[in-house]
């Protein structure tokens, strides 16, 4: 397993180069200029061309790629072109802001949606399952930012419960929690969709196998048939579906952070983006990436935990 | 009983925890994050609403009216010598600067951080306003007295303003830029004004308090939250919410009425805002052509357009420097050279250019609704006699590059400028000609540069703008002014459309302390009158 982890690590390396090589050029392809959108459309041509200057945007683009990929083999992310700070900085701080989010989204993902899956399945084709499956559809067709504008409306605005901005005050756990209500909620309902659909379809096909009418015929109560021999073994495309649908809500989250107004790494690269800052956006795409690599190879890694039959090699 | 519990929690943590202790405004502006608070190079709404606070200039604009008279900032007084070449500023004693690393207490401003703010502000490693100070030296004369040197006399009118509360002419502590660096004084600014920085949050916000020694008396307010929220729909639920006391909003029409309709709301707007101009460009087909130039300018309905844009957002403009400035022309003044629409004429105008069936142009666009919908609105007026107007919608920062690079046979350019002399140079003086001009900047149209009416001559405004910025007669300088403007529109250089005011939304418990008519803030300045009631 380790060497397999390690093979998978070393395959990812060239996957992150094309990826980070796409990134480098998409994002100055499109026009605009981080020295105008830093100085404003006030500041004479001399002041934007000193400012291209010191930020190193006057030399040739292999260089400036160069000097990305050197910064990366250093671990150095170079600064933001705007705010000049370091990026490896503003991330460390955006990014417990997101991953907080995202994984209190899949967690209610999977408290709601796994037995909702499980449920539906054992009541197929009668009321509750048309009823589940009708809600999943729709939570699958919601956009995001748009269930969370909903969210912010009935639970913040209307009902005055929650706060609509802001990542609550460090150090203060529970101002924390009632900042990350809503917007992990919101996610956390897509992510529920995805997995109920996917827990129910499961759940269907190994309730048809023959271990579970054995487990019936030899007298075992219901909980005992679902839980500890259908469950189990529907187990590993549920776990796949987190993994690849945590990637999905990777995106969300970004959506997510702009609409509560939240500090992370969405609203950074979002505003990265508004104003051309190349070195912040390549870095942070370079974060995201790597997120995705890295949830893939555990969502890989977790099958072995859950199905002894499943090898690495 | 599990359920009841799940409930209670809920409703718990949606009790505790709400904002407590001290009177703070809460501010939310339409920004991911700040960009720079180093107040000479500030340039966007939300950092420059703190330079704002944090900041003051040798003098001010009256606060909630630029029209009015100069008054005593940092300088309590100033005069200019015989012949019009050295001028003195009087600084205000006793002035402190807010407290920062190693000056628990601040220290007293003296004309040591004048001289060297006034230089960062002409450096242009260092300011994006450089260009504003050419050829000027400062010199610290005493402890209390500055003198800036000219090279050529300037009129009262074009001089203060660059020592005024905005751009370079903030005044900034010499001992924090040098402790913190520039770098750092970014995200760390360091003034004389009614507000302090307390705290930055990345990506959240800027926390700033009251300055106690502010030398106009302590703030009412004990602080004020500065939120970045790129959300609309964000801002008006934290509006609504109660968690924020004003919001920045969208300058659209249906915004205003939607946000007015709401109960607890109230919706302010306020200039100078922005002067919305269609600059045609003079050196190649068709607009080289004034016979079709008139004809654009006699099929546009300014009416029209100011109903889209939102008759509460926008006031017709009819002159390329507007009317609050001195130089500007009023519409009634500008007469014939309104080209009140007439399409008829328009066609007529066309075909005897020799395009009676119209033609058909390419034009780059912002997707910001401040430039896409006055566009869309041109290009259905435009239809009407013939010309087809293919928009090729882009993000608002490739706009910028793009029109710099002259790809545009007309240009829409929607912004303000400190006064006349700026707004003509930049944008019809022959050294600012995109791409080719001397100092390439903002020349959309190439006057200057090209024959603008097929007589063989080139036309040109440059004697007119360089005479009125040296003329000491404020009467004669102003006559030059209208004169260059008069020329514009003659030519059809440009046609002007409307002036864009500033959009905000708050909570009608805060109190701005002043009456709110214009600020080249771009925000209702918050300062130490500002209050809110309850």
């Amino acid at each position: 397993m380790f060497a397999y982890a390690v093979r998978r690590i070393l395959i990812s390396i060239p996957i992150l180069l094309i990826v980070l090589t796409i990134v480098f050029i998409l994002v100055r392809v499109a026009p605009g200029d981080p020295a105008r959108a830093i100085l404003g459309d006030y500041a004479s041509q001399e002041a934007v061309d000193a400012l291209r200057k010191r930020m190193g945007l006057d030399k040739p683009l292999w260089e400036q790629y160069l000097e990305f990929l050197w910064g990366l083999a250093r671990g150095d992310l170079g600064r933001s072109l705007i705010s000049g700070v370091p990026v490896a900085k503003q991330v460390a701080y955006a990014l417990p802001y997101t991953l907080e989010l995202t994984f209190t989204g899949i967690l209610i993902g999977v408290i709601l949606g796994v037995p909702l899956g499980v449920y539906t399945a054992l009541k197929r084709n009668r009321l509750p399952d048309y009823l589940g499956r009708t809600l999943s559809l729709a939570g699958l067709s919601f956009p995001s930012f748009y269930l969370g504008i909903l969210l912010m409306l009935l639970f913040a605005v209307k009902l005055r419960l929650f706060p609509t901005m802001g990542g609550g005050t460090p150090g203060d756990p529970v101002d924390r929690l009632r900042h990350l209500f809503l917007p992990a909620l919101t996610l956390g309902l897509i992510m529920t969709a995805y997995i109920t659909r996917m827990s129910r379809s499961a759940m269907l096909n190994v309730l048809n196998e023959d271990y579970v009418r054995t487990a019936r015929a030899k007298g075992l109560h219901e909980a005992g048939v679902v839980f500890r021999h259908a469950l189990k073994n529907a187990l590993i495309p549920i776990i796949s579906v987190v993994g690849v649908y945590s990637v999905v809500l990777i995106g969300g989250s970004i959506m997510v952070e702009i609409v509560f107004s939240r500090p992370g790494l969405g609203k950074l690269m979002v505003g990265a983006m508004m104003q051309r800052d190349y070195i912040a956006l390549q870095s942070i795409m370079v974060i995201y990436a790597g997120f995705v690599i890295v949830l893939n190879l555990l969502t890989d890694l977790s099958y072995g935990l859950v199905d002894p039959r499943v090898r690495y090699r | 009983m599990r359920r009841f519990a799940v409930l209670a929690l809920i409703v718990c943590l949606g009790t505790f925890g709400a904002f407590g202790a001290g009177k703070f405004l809460r501010i939310a502006f339409d920004a991911a994050d700040l960009k720079t608070l180093d107040p000479h190079l500030a340039a966007a709404t939300m950092d420059r609403a703190v330079v704002d606070m944090v900041f003051n200039g040798l003098v001010r604009y009256k606060p909630g009216d630029i029209s009015a008279p100069f008054e005593p900032d940092l300088a309590t007084s100033w005069e200019v010598s015989e012949d019009g070449l050295t001028w003195t500023f009087h600084l205000r004693p006793g002035v402190y600067f807010h407290p920062f690393e190693g000056y628990p207490d601040g220290y007293e401003l003296t004309s040591e951080d004048v001289v060297y703010s006034l230089q960062k502000a002409a450096d242009p490693g260092r300011s994006a306003y450089a260009g504003e100070y050419t050829g000027m030296t400062f010199v610290a004369v005493d402890k209390y007295t500055v003198q800036v040197k000219l090279e050529k006399p300037l009129p009262p009118s074009l001089m203060l303003p660059k020592f005024a509360d905005y751009a370079g002419g903030f005044i900034v502590s010499k001992k924090a830029v040098e402790a913190l660096g520039d770098e750092g004084f970014r995200t760390h600014p360091v003034g004389t004004g009614p507000f302090m920085f307390k705290e930055y949050s990345p990506l959240e916000k800027v926390v700033l308090v009251a300055n106690p020694r502010y030398f106009r008396g302590k703030p009412k307010l004990d602080g004020v939250i500065v939120y970045y929220m790129p959300s609309l729909s964000a801002r008006e639920a934290a509006l609504e919410t109660g968690q924020v006391d004003i919001i920045e909003g969208p300058p659209e029409q249906p915004w205003v009425e939607k946000m007015r309709a709401k109960p607890g709301v109230v919706v302010d707007t306020f200039g100078p805002g922005e002067c919305a101009v269609l600059h045609f460009n003079m050196s190649k087909p068709p607009f080289d052509k004034l016979l079709i130039r008139e004809a654009v300018a006699y099929a546009l309905d300014r009416e029209e357009l100011l109903y889209t844009v939102g008759p509460d957002i926008a006031d017709p403009l009819c002159s390329p420097v507007p009317p609050l400035l001195p130089g500007g022309l009023t519409c009634d003044e500008v007469g014939p050279l309104r080209y009140d629409v007439d399409r008829a004429k328009a066609k007529e105008l066309l075909a005897k250019a020799g395009y009676p069936d119209g033609f058909s142009i390419e034009v780059v666009i912002s997707e910001r609704a401040e430039y896409l919908i006055p566009m869309q609105n041109i290009q259905a007026q435009l239809a009407e006699i013939g010309i087809d107007v293919k928009l090729k919608v882009v993000d608002h920062s490739s706009m910028h590059t793009l029109i710099r690079q002259d790809v545009n046979p007309m240009v829409l350019y929607v912004a303000w400028r400190p006064n006349a002399d700026v707004f003509l140079t930049r944008f019809y003086h022959s050294y600012s000609i995109v791409v080719t001009g001397k100092k390439p900047d903002t020349n959309f149209s190439h006057l200057g540069g090209v024959d603008a009416d097929g007589d063989g001559v080139i036309e040109t405004i440059d004697p007119l703008i360089e005479a009125a910025r040296t003329e000491l007669d404020s009467e004669r300088q102003v006559a030059l002014w209208k004169e260059a403007c008069e020329d514009i529109l003659t030519l059809v250089a440009a046609y002007p459309l409307y002036i864009k005011k500033f959009v905000y939304a708050r909570n009608p418990k805060v109190d701005y302390g002043y009456e709110l008519k214009s600020t080249l803030a771009l925000y209702p300045q918050i300062n130490e009158l500002t209050d809110i009631a309850g």
